[in-house]
């Protein structure tokens, strides 16, 4: 038990913080389109070079080979330089944190050897298609079906809650390849190239104005066989493997950031008018009794991740206990912006981007960190099941 | 940076609850028998520098002692013992740490009760008292103090009420008070982060064995999300009482807010999951004989104990910021 940083952790840390300093951009992502990709391109371009893409892929694959302290540094000191941009909200997220993690795992030398590179590199935007109109938390009754036909799959069906697609070249596929037998048994992971003949994507537009929510619908469309990841039917143990890490880490940026957006909270109940009137918004007891338990709430949040790390490093893969900061974090984050619109008085009149330091774009963007990545209902019965070992649902 | 016990420290945590199991019944008054494996064990002294005449573990450790008194929702006079102890040792009366530390003086914990009188939970089987009273905290010998008592919410925690405790001749004084309680705040915090535990533990059981509709009401989402939601609450309670513990330990310029933290979110987690507990029990619940209401007057009365939580909220905000 222990909170000190090793020597090396410390040099590190100050090696990220040189680095942000002279090369985090400092214009405002642009909210949507070809400019928002190229955008998140170009910033994924300038961590490759500067040895930085990839913290926590292994070092055989072009990444930095991070161990989870490390990654924890790197994000406190991405949130420290205030950038104008989120890290997760980007369009490089599914290929760094989802895609090129899973071909790491599941993938043949082949795949690894052609997309990884172009994931690091900053030259391709990959998106997920997972969910269905009817496969929702009930991921498993997936029916985007597949058949195979010679040496092709030929994919008909649709998939919703795509982000990026209408940017991305590629798309970890999740289809149906057998359906004789238990629904979970015949899923396949496939690689989907995204201008392949057949394909039709539809921007949906989210209740905090982004189109980057997709639909995409498959007519015929023709995936080489030689784009399945794992073996075919054996999908749903590619994804769960995948999604045990991402259960890990992927949203500690997140948490991370969430410790400064309250700093900065408490910044503005101290210049903003009250609900008196009069004194500053703080002076009020509810706002600071809530602000107070914002501040203790995400201290803990903080403190949970470094215990998910500990109990990693003692395991080696990450436990379903990651469920609860993820049920914690969401459901705080959540709070905070809600807070946040109480606090900001006439100002929450006006809509600021989902980035950035505004305060009711990022709120409209809040009521997805209890839905996406499995909603806080799924959370919910992962912890009740797998950490405290309750009976499943009949 | 690690936030989990060692495997030495899990040994202590083992033989901690160990020894309670062996001497205690949940819902029994403190028996002595558990007072004197406590004093054999060091429990009284666990935290204190040898320098002190203590065993010379850290906060962490001390920390983990009563994370295990709070999830065995055990009774008596531990925490102003532990804190009477390292008192009377930091004052330089050594004679006096030591009687303490040998089990021989029990010390009730005092605070204001209203204007003119002290409230001193234990106060009748202790010879002396932790006085709280603002920053200033001192040893009171209650040998001749009128003590009346009252009806106490909490039945294994008798209060009395001390109409004349005199403040002007403490057989001690805290050289640093401010210092004393931030320390004494951590250790209730994990009373409560234990309880909050043991309270999410009775309702996992409970969900598991009644069964209900043909199968285990744990089966059912809301029971199930209710148990999961106390889990999570214990979870993030215990982790930032470990991390407030190595933050004071270690001297941290932000240890103060972090103490502050772990209070507030390990007295929501044990107030609030001691409350659910009884509804995820139903009828029984309710009951006297069943032990769910211990932890809902025991979360309250510890919860109420060196500071209110609306207080320590107050101080968490003022504190200087987390880095």
């Amino acid at each position: 038990m222990n909170l000190d940083f090793t020597p090396e952790e410390q040099a590190f840390r100050e090696e990220a913080r040189t680095w942000l300093a002279e090369n985090l951009p400092t214009e405002e992502r642009p909210p949507d389109g070809q400019p928002m990709r190229e955008f998140d391109l170009a910033w994924q371009k300038t961590l490759f070079e500067g040895g930085w893409a990839g913290i926590n892929w292994p070092k055989e694959y072009g990444g930095k080979g991070l161990n989870d302290i490390q990654q924890m540094i790197w994000y406190e000191e991405f949130a420290r330089a205030d950038p104008p941009f989120t890290l997760n909200n980007s369009c490089t997220f599914v290929g760094n944190n989802h895609g090129g993690p899973t071909l790491i795992v599941s993938g043949t030398d082949a795949q690894k050897e052609f997309h990884l590179p172009k994931i690091l590199g900053g030259e391709v935007v990959w998106c997920q298609g997972f969910s269905e109109p009817g496969a929702g938390s009930d991921l498993g009754s997936l029916s985007c079906k597949a058949v195979i036909d010679g040496d092709e799959l030929v994919v008909n069906g649709q998939k919703i809650w795509t982000s990026y697609a209408h940017v991305a070249d590629f798309q970890e596929l999740l289809v149906r390849t057998d359906s004789t037998g238990p629904k979970h048994k015949g899923i396949s992971w496939v690689i989907c190239d995204m201008t392949l003949p057949g394909i039709e994507i539809r921007e949906i537009t989210t209740m905090s104005h982004v189109n980057d929510f997709c639909e995409v619908f498959y007519d015929d469309v023709r995936i080489p066989l030689t784009n399945v990841v794992g073996e075919i039917n054996e999908g749903w143990r590619v994804t769960m493997t995948t999604l045990s890490f991402e259960r890990g880490t992927a949203f500690m940026a997140d948490q991370v950031e969430l410790a400064s957006v309250v700093e900065r909270l408490i910044e503005e109940a101290r210049v903003r008018t009250g609900p008196d009137g009069k004194r500053p918004a703080i002076a009020d007891d509810e706002i600071a009794r809530r602000l107070a338990l914002a501040r203790s709430e995400v201290a803990a949040l903080k403190a949970m991740t470094i215990a998910g790390i500990s109990r990693t490093q003692r395991t080696g893969v990450p436990g379903p206990e990651g469920s609860m900061t993820r049920l914690f974090h969401g459901e705080l984050h959540q709070r905070v912006y809600q807070l946040a619109l109480d606090i900001i008085g006439p100002e929450a009149l006006r809509l600021t981007p989902v980035d950035g330091n505004g305060w009711t774009g990022p709120y409209l963007q809040s009521f997805a960190y209890t839905i996406g990545g499995g909603t806080t209902d799924i959370q919910r019965n992962i912890v009740g099941e797998r950490v405290l070992g309750l009976p499943r649902v009949k | 940076m690690d936030l989990l016990p060692t495997s030495e420290q899990e040994e202590i945590v083992a033989s901690i609850a160990s020894v309670i199991a062996g001497n205690h019944t949940l819902g029994e008054p403190l028996t002595d028998a558990l007072w004197h494996a406590a004093v054999a064990q060091g429990w009284l002294a666990l935290g204190l520098e040898e320098s002190l005449g203590g065993v010379g573990y850290s906060l962490a450790e001390e920390v983990l002692l009563f994370l295990e008194l709070g999830r065995a929702c055990v009774p008596g006079p531990f925490l102003a013992t532990v804190l009477g102890a390292r008192l009377a040792a930091e004052s330089g009366d050594a004679e006096l740490a030591a009687r303490i530390i040998g089990g021989a003086d029990r010390v009730g914990l005092a605070e204001r009760y209203d204007a003119e009188r002290y409230s001193i939970l234990d106060g009748e089987s202790c010879t002396m008292a932790l006085v709280v009273d603002g920053d200033r905290v001192f040893l009171a010998d209650l040998d001749g103090v009128a003590l009346d008592s009252i009806p106490s919410f909490d039945t294994l925690v008798p209060v009395v009420l001390a109409i004349d405790l005199d403040e002007s001749a403490p057989l001690a004084t805290a050289p640093d008070g401010p210092a004393l309680l931030r320390r004494g705040g951590l250790l209730v915090a994990a009373m409560l982060a234990g309880m909050a535990k043991a309270t999410t533990d009775q309702s996992v059981q409970y969900g598991i064995d009644r069964e209900q509709f043909g199968q285990p009401v744990g089966g059912f989402q809301a029971v199930k999300h209710r148990c999961a939601d106390m889990a999570t609450k214990a979870e993030a309670a215990t982790c930032q009482v470990y991390y407030a513990a190595l933050a004071l330990r270690d001297g941290r310029d932000d240890a103060e807010f972090h103490a502050h933290a772990a209070r507030v979110v390990a007295a929501r987690a044990a107030v609030e999951n001691a409350q659910i507990n009884v509804q995820n029990h139903g009828g029984i619940g309710f009951t006297w004989e069943h032990t769910a209401h211990r932890y809902v007057t025991r979360s309250r009365v510890v919860a109420s104990s060196l500071g209110t939580t609306h207080g320590h909220l107050g101080q968490a905000l003022a504190a200087t910021a987390p880095h």
